[in-house]
């Protein structure tokens, strides 16, 4: 028995002993999986993909109100387009056409947190590089730092244009050390510029990849942070160079790609005229790399390309404007909308019952712009009208077209791997050539080279002469296309300023540029008043007695951040 | 109900008793008139050591040595003596004449129910000191639930169980209140090795059911025992028994989904279409200017014939046989044969009623075969379990197929070793919602998609394809049926093994070691389709394929030394334990394409999906590693004072090196005053006790595994791009994902416990009362981090917050026998709860991070915010609809504002309605739940019944924004309440104006609107039941034969307007919005108990 208990003894002690070893400290340290730690990040390899990130950003991902598309933003706020679809979709866009969005709107949130995301990616490049490892060269710190800034450069320019004032987050604060403690009491022009003249100094001309940003997309870009500051000289500084110098970067001298419409197909992706774009994918495994902002934006109909949801249409103004006169030239006394200027369109008629198009004399990019009844609807067939549009009443009868797939793109330029097939790999451009032209053109006129900025617009519409839409049995031109140049030399600064104005409302509408523009130019309040006026009589339910007002420059800044830092950190701005 | 367990433990009650016994005796004096002796056996003819004999009436008595013989003296023949012992029936025999009187005592199923499992050991209910219930195993089988927890719904003070009624669902289980921000799940000990689910154990298999709710009774558990405990045990066979038992229990029945909500008829939806317009007019001072493509423009809707011929809306009809030809020819719903043509029928009448197409009558049947039997030295149990329920849903359903084998030897006479072992395959099909399946009320699924659909949609086509809103004028919902007949050949299922070894030794007299290594192996597998459709607005545009597969394995190894010794008065009770887990380590693949050549199940494999479609995703996890030691101490003094210290330290991996050690330590003392001199003539009280106890209860649930890490990740979907512009893929990036925390801790509940246990009127009346509050401190709280510092970094969780819960658990059992045939039991339990977010973090008021803020179409109805209760709702208060004009103008300025529309309470009084007018609207938190359980037994019969009640909580009926509103999605279904609607003539009404604007005013903010009371009583089982006469069951060698027909969820009262007000959810920050609630209906049941 003593024998026995003392066999028992040793089974418990080695029992004891065996859970003692197993429970030392190091059973207690188990690593994450499936994850890298900030020290395997420093090399170049580490670097660059951690670049890759920050380039990823760049459409909001997941965050559809961060994209730099900006449809709600600048274009349906710039009067572009009205949402679409019907009262209850999506219904937190409503009170932002409506300029009556409070702080705790979501998608105001949405906008910032995709663009500070956006921020803390170019940070995190910043702050590993000055941890880097051994195998990363001096060269590499430049060539990395120069497109990180540049990015960062870019966020920051989209969070200044809709919230003015931001906290600036850059490497040197990180949370816990100093980030929830800035104040966006600080203009942020200043910095915004240096990011840029940071990389306008440091990128080269050509990468090897081409969506890398090069020196002249830099250039490009800083010529724009000046505009937007009225600093004209030094812009047309820029924007002078990026045009008589400009490659792209795969190597492509600047110019204006031949026909309009070929702007916003996938196989153009990277053209001459490309000078920053969003590289889209399609089929990579995640729809997030193929303009997930724009899923909604497509016609409604299960026969229609993209199926889905009928938002982002184009507005009655924004199809007026693209009357023209005998001569060619746009109605820049904004008579667009006089009753006898008026667009025809199919308000009110069902697509069973027979419609005629508009005969009058037209802008060509208003049919690559826009879908519309009877019209060829890319390659697809002429745009039945209402069995295309989700609720007429609410988003009238216009369809967006830009950026939209064609036929020919389905399985390409188009990934069907979710719910719905409105997922494209078409580059989105977010400085194209046209743009640097029009921007030129203004620096041109406030700095006195009212010739110069005549001769830039010209050759926009040189090109937009050269764009005609055809009908799809190739028969002849898809409506009366009459387009014009500016032949007399420009004397008067106020009309040249209306001429580049109008222009730019042509050349660049629905691609977010409208609402900064007006905002910039100080016409916002009556513009946009005028704008709501019409559509609202019009569209009662979308827009009826909705009415801008000053305040609403500026995005309210996202209540729940101010909740987490306090009013006296994140001030709120004025009005909200 | 636990005979095994009384010879699981009958040494040690042997033993107590023996010193009891003694110590009563001790101070009785005794004058002798005769002498009797005699010898007390158990109900297995051995001798009963221990048994107290008294002298009814007096103190005289003695106690049977431990060959079970006893001797005393009795005053004289007349004298009754009363045989006792802890687990058995006591015995009163007149001595009469007799010198030598043997007696056999047969154990007392109610008696021994009071011995309770606590985990690391087994304790009688007599000496607990701490807050601990438990539940009649036949109670956890009556209800025919997948899940185990389910049916603690009412049967258990102090828990909360919020469950839907979709079978494969896990059920929302909250031990006295919600002590964090997350991870309140109870932790579950099956046979001793913990679990995080019990989804896979067979009801029929439980033994025992315990439930600790205070850190008296848990905090040996120590890190993990915050949000309660819940102890299982698995059946065990009896020693000794000579025989085979073999237990069939059986139950086969139905659920009736019963009627959905009343939605508008054909011909009424088309009038309120027209109504809309006619408001929307009036409104704008201009003429009506109706129109929809299926009712004509004119002044009345016109019904049409046919709502969808080849993509014509409105067509009259009907068509002639020869039209009917060619539309027939025309027709097409196969994409790889040209485009779709349809010819959708308007449903006329009532129209279609979409939830009576989406529910069925659902059947499920239950068997279970349990074989006991043991030897002198050994005892086994095998059980066998299949189950298999459908839910009302089509295509939802639930399959268990269990195996259980447990069994125990003696090696020695000093050295038991043992095992228990299930081996389980689950399958649950078409179950929807997060979490388990809790989250289904919250999700737009099928069963909202049935209040979308307008009812002139008839489910079909005319010739056999689904019809859908491709017919236009309808908005976008889909057509659920079709959406549930696409799951039809998805399929997933677990497959699990789960058990372990132990070994006891009792090393000397009254010391006893333990070890026990469990685990638990789990493996899964799914496939899934998803079909291209043809009958909605919105398609999905591609046939898509998905298949995946993973395995966990868990384990547990736990070594424990208990050591049990009185001295006099004195009984000590020691134990001290080692336990090492993993909570699981696994790996996961899936991948998922579309568009294979071939739609054929036959054919479709990943490998047959084209490749630029594939995606192939998998995830490794290591689990998190805990390292413990654990000690408790119970002390008696003279059977009447009762004292118990716990004490447990937890090391955790989840935690830095700084600060990964936890001791949570818990003190108790419990006071029998029935013992008490001054109360012995109190014959009334059997047995009274007070208790209190004061402990600490760790939590880390809530955290992730890296919180002390801050980390990088790269994903295809968050942080990858074409650099080289390829169109056709992308370079992963990485991005920062977590900001680490290395110096979180524990959050610790402090929780405090007055109670008392009494038993009075010999017996008839139990009652348990507790009065407690748990104060959770340093909770971990993911305290949102700006999103300047991205928002794609995880907060890291820090120790920061408080919260309150306090309440009081009640349970009262009244039972007895009116006549000697007809017995009763009445059991009443009831349990308050106050919960309260105390603190945040410094200067935070709210929680305004993602999961804790989910926005329903815009709406965001829950708020958690300090001095509320979790997951409140949140909004603006509608102090009633706008009568006229002027009213809308003496009102505070309100964007949207019109006659008819919600009119917003201006609570800041500052003459505009800004989000600072937005309260707190009510909390899904019920204040007060309970169940009363009723048994009457006549002769062979037996009637239960069962009503569980939750009072005072909330529910957030999002689903009226879909149903209650022209506007939303205008088309779409409308509620029968709209007939109630706000009209110039109707300015009482509480249903806003049928229009068609969404703003501010009406349906684009949350509001009050949508806050209803969800308080309800249900009557949740009525079992009547036969057990066949003792002689016919001899006559065919049977133990026992009980047939019984059972009724659930009979009768509901509730005024909520909702499916059903058992609403869930995601638990803890969000819960209680129903969105499209998984009602629990009516069903039936009828079975078979069968033992021989």
């Amino acid at each position: 028995m003593k024998n026995f208990k003392l066999k028992i003894g040793a089974l418990l002690a080695s029992s004891v002993l065996m859970v003692a070893v197993s429970c030392s400290d190091d059973f207690l340290n188990v690593a994450p999986t499936g994850l890298l730690a900030e020290g395997q990040l420093t090399s170049l390899a580490g670097l660059d993909a951690s670049l890759i990130a920050a380039y990823s950003q760049i459409n909001g991902r997941a965050q559809r109100m961060a994209s730099p598309s900006n449809w709600v933003w600048g274009s349906i706020r710039g009067g572009d387009a009205n949402k679409g679809t019907d009262p209850g979709d999506f219904n937190t866009i409503n009170p932002i056409q409506r300029f009556e969005a409070d702080a705790t709107n979501v998608n105001a949130l949405e906008n910032w947190q995709g663009l500070y995301e956006g921020v803390a990616r170019a940070n995190n490049v910043l702050r590993l590089l000055a941890k880097k490892g051994d195998d990363v060269t001096d060269a590499d710190v430049v060539r990395i730092a120069a497109q990180a800034r540049f990015l960062r450069g870019h966020y920051y320019f989209q969070l200044k244009r809709n919230f003015d004032k931001v906290p600036y987050v850059d490497e040197n604060v990180d949370y816990g050390a100093g980030l929830e403690d800035v104040v966006n009491n600080v203009d942020l022009w200043p910095m915004i510029e240096a990011d840029f003249q940071y990389a306008v100094d440091n990128l080269p001309a050509t990468q090897a990849q081409v969506g890398r940003v090069n020196v002249w997309a830099a250039k490009s870009y800083l010529g724009k942070v000046y505009l937007y500051q009225g600093k004209f000289a030094e812009a047309k500084t820029q924007f002078t160079d990026v045009i008589q110098n400009g490659v792209t970067s795969n190597g492509l001298k600047y110019d204006l790609v031949d026909n309009y419409g070929n702007l916003y197909r996938g196989a153009y992706d990277n053209n001459e005229e490309s000078i920053w774009a969003y590289q889209a994918a399609a089929g990579t495994g995640s729809v997030n790399n193929a303009n997930p902002e724009f899923d909604l934006n497509n016609p409604y109909n299960s026969a229609a390309p993209g199926v889905c949801c009928g938002f982002f249409a184009p507005s009655f103004s924004f199809v007026n404007s693209f009357r023209t006169n005998a001569n060619g030239l746009p109605l820049i006394d904004g008579s667009f909308n006089a009753p006898g200027n008026q667009v025809k369109n199919d308000m009110g008629v069902e697509s069973s019952s027979p419609f005629t198009p508009d005969s009058g004399n037209l802008d060509p990019r208003l049919d690559h712009s826009v879908g519309r009844r009877g019209v060829p609807y890319l390659d697809w067939q002429d745009h039945p009208g209402q069995s295309w549009i989700r609720q007429q009443s609410f988003s009238g009868p216009y369809s967006v077209k830009k950026y939209v797939y064609s036929s020919t793109e389905v399985g390409s330029f188009q990934d069907n791997s979710s719910w719905t097939p409105g997922y494209t790999g078409i580059n989105y451009t977010i400085i194209r050539f046209a743009d640097v032209l029009l921007m030129a053109a203004e620096a041109e006129i406030e700095t006195g080279g009212l010739e110069k900025a005549r001769e830039y617009v010209n050759r926009v519409r040189e090109r937009a002469k050269n764009s005609v839409v055809m009908k799809l049995d190739g028969s002849g031109p898809a409506a009366n296309y009459n387009v014009g140049l500016y032949t007399s030399p420009w004397t008067d600064a106020d009309t040249a300023r209306m001429a580049v104005r109008f222009e730019r409302k042509l050349e660049l509408g629905m691609e977010g540029h409208r609402f900064y523009d007006l905002v910039r130019w100080n016409i916002a309040d009556q513009e946009l008043n005028a704008y709501l006026d019409f559509e609202g009589a019009i569209l009662i339910n979308a827009l009826g007695s909705s009415n801008y007002t000053d305040k609403h420059k500026w995005v309210p800044i996202p209540q729940n951040q101010i909740d987490l830092v306090g009013a006296d950190k994140l001030i709120q701005n004025p009005g909200f | 109900m636990l005979p095994n367990l009384s010879m699981f433990m009958k040494n040690v009650y042997r033993i107590l008793s023996v010193c009891l016994t003694l110590l009563v005796l001790s101070s009785g004096s005794a004058f002798a008139q005769k002498a009797v002796t005699g010898t007390v056996l158990d109900e297995f003819g051995v001798g009963l050591p221990g048994v107290s004999v008294l002298v009814k009436g007096t103190t005289t008595g003695s106690a049977t040595d431990i060959d079970g013989k006893y001797s005393l003296n009795v005053p004289n023949d007349q004298a009754t003596l009363v045989f006792s012992f802890i687990g058995y029936s006591a015995i009163e025999q007149v001595v009469g004449t007799r010198s030598i009187i043997d007696v056999t005592m047969t154990p007392d199923e109610r008696t021994l129910t009071e011995m309770v499992v606590t985990g690391y050991s087994i304790d009688s209910r007599r000496e607990t000191t701490g807050a601990i219930a438990t539940v009649d195993a036949k109670d956890l089988a009556v209800i025919p639930t997948g899940n185990v927890e389910q049916a603690l719904q009412g049967r258990v003070s102090g828990v909360t169980v919020i469950t839907n009624g979709q079978p494969g669902t896990s059920s929302i289980i909250r031990v006295r209140g919600f002590g964090a921000f997350g991870g309140n799940t109870p932790l579950y000990i099956v046979d001793g090795v913990p679990v995080g689910t019990t989804d896979f154990l067979n009801p029929d298999d439980i033994e025992s059911t315990t439930v600790l709710k205070d850190a008296a009774a848990a905090s040996i558990y120590g890190a993990r025992a915050a949000s309660g405990v819940i102890i299982y045990t698995t059946k065990k066979g009896r020693r000794g028994d000579k025989k085979l038992r073999v237990d069939y229990n059986g139950m086969f029945g139905a659920t009736n989904p019963g009627k959905g909500l009343d939605m508008m008829n054909p011909q009424d939806y088309a009038t309120y279409t027209w109504l809309a317009e006619t408001n929307a007019a009036a409104a704008e001072g201009r003429p009506a200017n109706y129109g929809h493509p299926q009712f004509g423009t004119g002044s009345t809707p016109v019904m049409p014939y046919y709502i969808n011929v080849g993509g014509q809306s409105g067509v009259a009809g009907p068509f002639s046989a020869d039209q009917l030809a060619q539309e027939a020819a025309k027709y097409n719903v196969d994409y790889g044969k040209g485009p779709i043509y349809q010819v959708v029928r308007a449903a006329t009448g009532e129209g279609t009623d979409w939830y009576d197409a989406i529910t069925r009558v659902a059947p499920l049947h239950r068997h279970s075969l349990g074989i006991n039997g043991g030897s002198e030295t050994s005892r086994f149990f095998v059980g066998m379990g299949i189950q298999d329920q459908a839910g009302i849903l089509l295509n939802n359903s639930l399959r268990r197929v269990s195996f259980r084998a447990n069994s125990e030897f003696d090696i020695t006479k000093r050295i038991r070793i043992g095992e228990n072992f299930q081996a389980t395959y689950r399958r649950s099909l078409g179950v929807s919602g997060g979490a388990g399946g809790q989250g289904v009320s919250r999700d737009e699924n099928s069963i909202l998609g049935a209040f979308r659909m307008p009812s002139i949609i008839p489910i079909y086509d005319e010739f056999g394809g689904y019809a859908g809103t491709a017919a236009s004028g309808f908005n976008n919902p889909r057509n659920p049926v079709a959406e549930r007949d696409a799951i039809k050949d998805n399929r997933s299922f677990n497959a699990n093994l789960f058990g372990n070894f132990y070994l006891e030794a009792d090393i000397i007299d009254n010391l006893t070691f333990r070890s026990s290594i469990g685990g638990r192996y789990d493996n899964n597998y799914f496939f899934n389709y998803s079909r291209r459709q043809y009958e909605n607005l919105e398609n999905n545009s591609a046939f898509g394929y998905g298949e995946g597969s993973g395995f966990n394995f868990a384990w547990t190894f736990t070594n424990t030394v208990a050591y049990k010794k009185t001295f006099e008065k004195h009984a000590f009770d020691l134990l001290a334990g080692i336990e090492a887990l993993n909570t699981g380590a696994g790996r996961s693949i899936n991948a998922n394409g579309q568009n294979p050549f071939s739609q054929d199940p036959d054919f479709v494999t990943i490998t047959n999906l084209p490749v630029a479609t594939r995606q192939v995703n998998s995830s490794l996890g290591r689990g998190v590693n805990f390292s413990s030691l654990f000690g408790r101490l119970n002390y008696t003094y003279a059977d009447k004072y009762i004292f118990s210290a716990v004490v447990r330290r937890d090391g955790s991996s989840r935690f830095g090196v700084n600060s990964r050690y936890g001791v949570f330590p818990a003190f108790s003392a419990a006071w029998r005053i029935s013992s008490e001199s001054f109360l012995q003539g109190a014959t009334w009280i059997d047995d009274l006790k007070i208790r209190g106890g004061w402990g600490q209860m760790g939590n880390s649930n809530n955290v992730d595994p890296n919180n002390q890490y801050s980390l990088f990740g790269g994903d295809i979907g968050a942080s990858s791009y074409d650099i080289t512009g390829s169109n056709s893929g992308a370079l992963i990036g990485f991005r920062r994902t977590r900001i680490g925390n290395p110096n979180a801790q524990w959050e610790t509940a402090v929780t405090q416990n007055i109670g008392f246990d009494g038993t009075l009127f010999n017996g008839r009346l139990d009652v348990i009362f507790d009065l407690w509050r748990k104060d959770t401190k340093e909770l971990l709280f993911e305290v949102p981090i700006p999103s300047t510092a991205g928002f794609n970094a995880a907060a890291p969780s820090v120790n920061i917050g408080q919260m309150l819960n306090q309440g009081a658990d009640l349970l009262v059992t009244v039972r007895g026998n009116l006549t000697s045939d007809l017995t009763y039991e009445l059991a009443v339990n009831g349990s308050l709860l106050k919960n309260e977010i105390v603190s945040l973090a410094p200067g935070l008021e709210f929680i305004t991070s993602g999961n804790a803020n989910p926005s329903f179409r815009g709406i965001e109805p829950i708020r958690n915010q300090v001095g509320y209760s979790l997951s409140s709702f949140f909004g603006y208060e509608v102090v009633g609809l706008f009568r006229d004009n002027e009213d809308v103008s003496n009102h505070a300025t309100q964007d949207g504002a019109a006659p008819g529309r919600f009119k917003f309470r201006d609570l800041d009084n500052d003459g505009v309605i800004t989000p600072e007018d937005r309260t707190i609207l009510g909390s899904p938190i019920p204040d007060f739940t309970g169940g009363l359980n009723f048994t009457i037994g006549y002769k062979g019969f037996d009637l239960s019944a069962y009503v569980y009640t939750s009072i005072g909580n909330e529910i957030w009926n999002q689903s009226k924004w879909f149903t209650d509103f022209y506007s939303t999605f205008e088309g779409a279904a409308v509620s029968e309440r709209l007939k109630n609607a706000w009209t110039p003539q109707n300015l009482n009404a509480t249903i806003p104006i049928v229009e068609k604007a969404a703003n501010f005013s009406t349906s684009n903010v949350g509001s009050s609107f949508y806050v209803e009371d969800g308080s309800y009583l249900r009557l949740q089982n009525v079992t009547l039941g036969y057990t066949l006469p003792a002689p016919l069951l001899q006559k065919w060698r049977l133990e026992r034969l009980r047939v019984f027909a059972s009724a659930n969820n009979l009768l509901t009262f509730t005024k909520y307007e909702g499916l059903d007000p058992a609403v869930g959810g995601d638990a803890d920050l969000t819960f209680g919005i129903d969105v499209g609630n998984y009602p629990v209906t009516k069903g039936y049941t009828f079975g078979l108990n069968l033992s021989f």
